[in-house]
């Protein structure tokens, strides 16, 4: 097990490398650059030339990179035009913020998508349907209304501050809910939906079966054996829903003003700050993988056949 | 010699006036949340123009002068007061006895001299350095001593110390290192410790928190008072929250969550605010038309459509003549500003009361029509578009920006009118740097709509637009000799303009530049919106103006309802 995943982080490196590169490449390569955006149109080509020998942007984009691998190798990513700092300060704080909202929101999703998932796949009737209604109503809403509409009832009714981060633990978590709510309701409905289907199928599996014929109740088969079965889909895809949620989602982030690592990337971006794009795509690489890696284990421990599968790998 | 006196108009008189109609009492302390979209790129204003580095230095920092954004009016600021030799050339300004610094440093005329000297020394690639020159050439500061400064410009300058309204003044204690080992650019970044950071203005950074906020509090060695005798400025703290999103912004402020947004209301966003403003939830003033029109041009670079057909009459002035008569301005307001606009026909919109010269365009699609006609564009196969001789359709690409809808309604509006007198215009948007790439650095394009903003409301402050060699002379700019005689013309107006030391006669020049401005439309403008803005109903003393930041260019005073 331990080489399978000393392989999978292996992968992880690899993949981080791979992101990484591109971003800086795709970066240097579309039209415009951090030149462009922080002198004045009219600046004169004198003044433009000098600031691009400041900022290295007048070499070649291999002799950059080149520069950059040798430096990422002893962990120096660079320095981001925009803010004037290494992307090495910059990323961790960010990073964490976003791990704090996908987190959180990944507990939403879970605590409340799950158990709807079960109810509304082992019993028909007008409570499934009610909760199949609004989980199609939250997925055919894109990110960006979802988090309007959170933003909107926020400031309608006061009950939650709107953008920003807040500085104590108390009003952190205060302005945690309107971001985490718009990722996390979304997400509920998804998992909702899985869960619900593979509930559905699980629990006309003979084993189900059998329990209800020897009298087990209806509720004590569904939550104690047909819930770990029904769950191996869930856990399929919950590692690729980790690693997207933390690599930052743009949309919510920019819209509630969460100073996440999805906001970050965006401004990078926008100011063509080749370093810290970078830095957030790499980053955003890092923790996909590490998404993956944590699906794989979890799916080992609710579907045997996949943890043989890891054996058989390692 | 000519004197200003030090009793100018200060924002302050007025803001106290305002204060007084409204029968509100102005006290000291509270705080004010404000927001801005993107955070400053620098601490440094020498070496960054952007919104949020301008802001900075508007809070942080004081200049010898300022230009109260309201009455457009030269203020005496760290100078009290000014004197002029007889050729306009040389003034001679005495500086506000015992300001200090905020690290408590006295300000000399040494600081002044620094100021220039560093921001000479970063030469093009500072945004300071071009605004501080006359017809390229840099003004010769000295101290006469530590509380006179002495100034030469290189010609007779007619707005004279106007110009000063530009430098926000460094401490020389501070920076001289920096000056002397060639670091000017890497001084006063956003990795700087505040504490580090000392100014003269109202406020101090005290922290700054990457992607979340900036937080000033008040200068208790701030050198202006109020009439009264208060201890400027009112306000104990001001914080700036950065919230990128409009939509937000806008919510946060209608729930009394932040107190200004430092732009003005968007037009869409109008009709949300004025109810939250008729609800008493929000303070909501309509300024009038903006001083600033968005704008359409063609590439005049001479040779610029070589080998392409069209070239016969894409940089022809009937082209763009024929524009300006086919788009239907009122349409174009009601559009694209939802009717909050005026329209213009030039550069200068009616707002700018002391230059503006303007030469009314009747909406014609039937002349627009008769003049393409003139440049070989006539419907030759009866499908009600336009042809060349060549048969080829009458057509081009014009470029916007994306994700600004102002851009994208006018462009679509633009669009939809030039089709009904025959001639297609094929739109592009394009994301903001690969625009400016396009008709900044490659210069490949055809036509581009744009915001093209001035940065004062004096013509002279403009040169870099009206003169052919300007860098902002944007349909072909840094002509090393003028590509036209209409341009040529030009060239010298305006440099006659900037030193003739009447206004009435710079008042004629001017109306002469723009009228060769209006005969040949290098750009043709169709509206000037209305600037309205918003702040919480807490927000008072405020003197909004139409030029950025509305309501906090004169922060010191700035209060809150206690």
């Amino acid at each position: 097990m331990s080489r399978y995943i000393v392989r999978r982080l292996a992968f992880a490196a690899l993949l981080v490398i791979v992101v990484s590169s591109a971003s800086m490449i795709l970066a240097r390569l579309a039209p415009g650059d951090y030149v462009d955006l922080s002198l004045p149109p009219e600046a004169s080509a004198e003044a433009k030339a000098q600031a691009r020998a400041r900022l290295g942007l007048d070499r070649s984009i291999g002799a950059q990179y080149l520069e950059w691998l040798g430096a990422a190798i002893r962990l120096d990513f660079g320095r981001s035009f925009l803010y004037d700092r290494p992307v090495r300060e910059l990323i961790p704080g960010r990073a964490a913020n976003t791990a704090v909202l996908a987190l959180t929101a990944l507990a939403v999703a879970t605590l409340v998508g799950l158990p709807l998932g079960v109810v509304s796949g082992s019993r028909r009737g007008p409570l499934s349907g009610t909760i199949r209604f609004i989980s199609l109503v939250l997925l055919s809403m894109p990110p960006l209304l979802t988090s309007l509409f959170l933003v909107f009832v926020a400031a309608r009714t006061g009950w939650f501050p709107i953008g920003g981060i807040g500085e104590s633990v108390l009003d952190r978590l205060h302005h945690l809910v309107v971001p985490a709510m718009a990722i996390g309701l979304p997400l509920a409905a998804v998992l909702e939906r899985l869960q619900a289907q593979a509930m559905g199928e699980v629990i006309g599996a003979p084993f189900v079966l059998a329990a209800l014929a020897r009298g087990v109740t209806r509720s004590r088969v569904v939550w104690h054996s047909a819930l770990k079965p029904s769950l191996r889909h869930v856990a399929a895809v919950y590692g690729l829903i980790v690693g997207s949620l933390l690599s930052g989602s743009f949309v919510v982030e920019v819209i509630t003003a969460w100073p996440g690592l999805g906001s970050l990337m965006l401004d990078a971006l926008r100011a063509r700050d080749i370093y810290l794009v970078t830095g957030c795509a790499g980053t955003g690489a890092l923790f996909l993988a590490c998404g993956t890696l944590f699906s794989d284990l979890a799916l080992g421990v609710v579907d045997p056949r996949a943890s043989e599968r890891v054996q058989e790998a390692a | 010699m000519l004197t200003a006196a030090a009793a100018c108009r200060s924002g302050q008189s007025s803001a106290s006036k305002t204060a007084a109609l409204t029968n509100i009492v102005v006290r000291s302390g509270g705080s004010l949340i404000a927001s801005i979209r993107t955070e400053p790129g620098s601490f440094n204003r020498y070496v960054h123009r952007d919104a949020g580095a301008d802001l900075v230095s508007i809070l942080t920092h004081a200049k010898l002068v300022r230009i109260n954004k309201a009455t457009q009016l030269v203020e005496p600021w760290l100078a009290d007061s000014w004197s002029a030799s007889e050729d306009g050339r040389a003034f001679t300004l005495k500086l506000h006895p015992g300001v200090t610094f905020s690290d408590g440093q006295p300000l000399t005329a040494d600081d002044v001299v620094f100021s220039f000297q560093a921001v000479y020394a970063l030469g093009p690639e500072g945004p300071l350095g071009d605004a501080l020159q006359v017809e390229g050439r840099r003004l010769e500061v000295a101290a006469v001593d530590a509380s006179t400064v002495s100034i030469v410009f290189p010609v007779t300058y007619a707005p004279g110390v106007r110009i000063l309204d530009n430098l926000p003044i460094y401490p020389k204690h501070r920076l001289e290192a920096a000056l002397r080992a060639g670091k000017i650019h890497d001084a006063w970044g956003l990795s700087t410790p505040p504490s580090e950071l000392a100014g003269l203005g109202p406020f101090v950074l005290a922290d700054y928190v990457p992607g979340q906020r900036l937080v000033f509090d008040r200068n208790p060695r701030y050198f202006r008072k109020a009439a009264d005798g208060t201890a400027l400025p009112y306000l104990d703290r001001m914080t700036v929250e950065i919230t990128p999103d409009p939509n937000t912004e806008l919510l946060r402020l209608e729930a009394g969550q932040i107190d200004a947004m430092t732009i003005e209301v968007a037009p869409e966003s109008y009709a949300a605010v004025k109810r939250a403003a008729d609800a008493g939830k929000v303070k909501l003033a309509d300024l009038g038309v903006g001083y600033n029109a968005d704008t359409l041009w063609f590439n005049l670079k001479p040779g610029a459509f070589a080998g392409d057909p069209r070239a016969a009459w894409l940089q022809r002035d009937e082209l763009r003549k024929a524009i300006s008569l086919a788009v239907d301005r009122k349409i174009f307001a009601d559009t694209v500003f939802l009717g909050a606009a005026e329209p213009v026909y030039g550069p200068e919109t009616p707002a700018n009361k002391q230059w503006y010269w303007g030469r009314p365009t009747a909406h014609d699609p039937a002349a627009a029509r008769q003049l393409l006609a003139s440049i070989g564009l006539t419907d030759r196969n009866g499908d009600g578009m336009l042809e060349d001789a060549g048969g080829r359709p009458a057509r081009f690409t014009l470029l916007t920006q994306k994700g600004r809808p102002n851009l994208e309604r006018s462009v679509a509006v633009i669009r939809d009118e030039l089709k009904k007198i025959g001639v297609t215009v094929d739109v592009v948007t394009l994301e903001g740097l690969a625009l400016i790439e396009r008709f900044a650095r490659t210069r490949q394009y055809e036509a581009v709509y744009f915001t093209v903003s001035k940065t004062d409301t004096d013509p002279a402050v403009n040169l870099d637009f009206w003169a052919s060699y300007g860098g902002a002379h944007i349909w072909n700019f840094a002509q090393k000799t003028p590509a036209t005689e209409w341009e040529r013309r030009i060239d010298e107006l305006i440099v006659r303009q900037i030193a003739a030391p009447d206004p009435a006669e710079r008042k004629r020049l001017y109306d002469q530049i723009q009228e060769i401005f209006a005969d040949h439309l290098p750009m043709v403008y169709f509206a000037a919106p209305r600037i309205f803005v918003a702040s919480s109903v807490r927000m008072i003393n405020v003197t909004p103006a139409l030029l950025r930041p509305q309501l906090l260019w004169a922060p010191e005073a700035v209060a809150v309802v206690h």
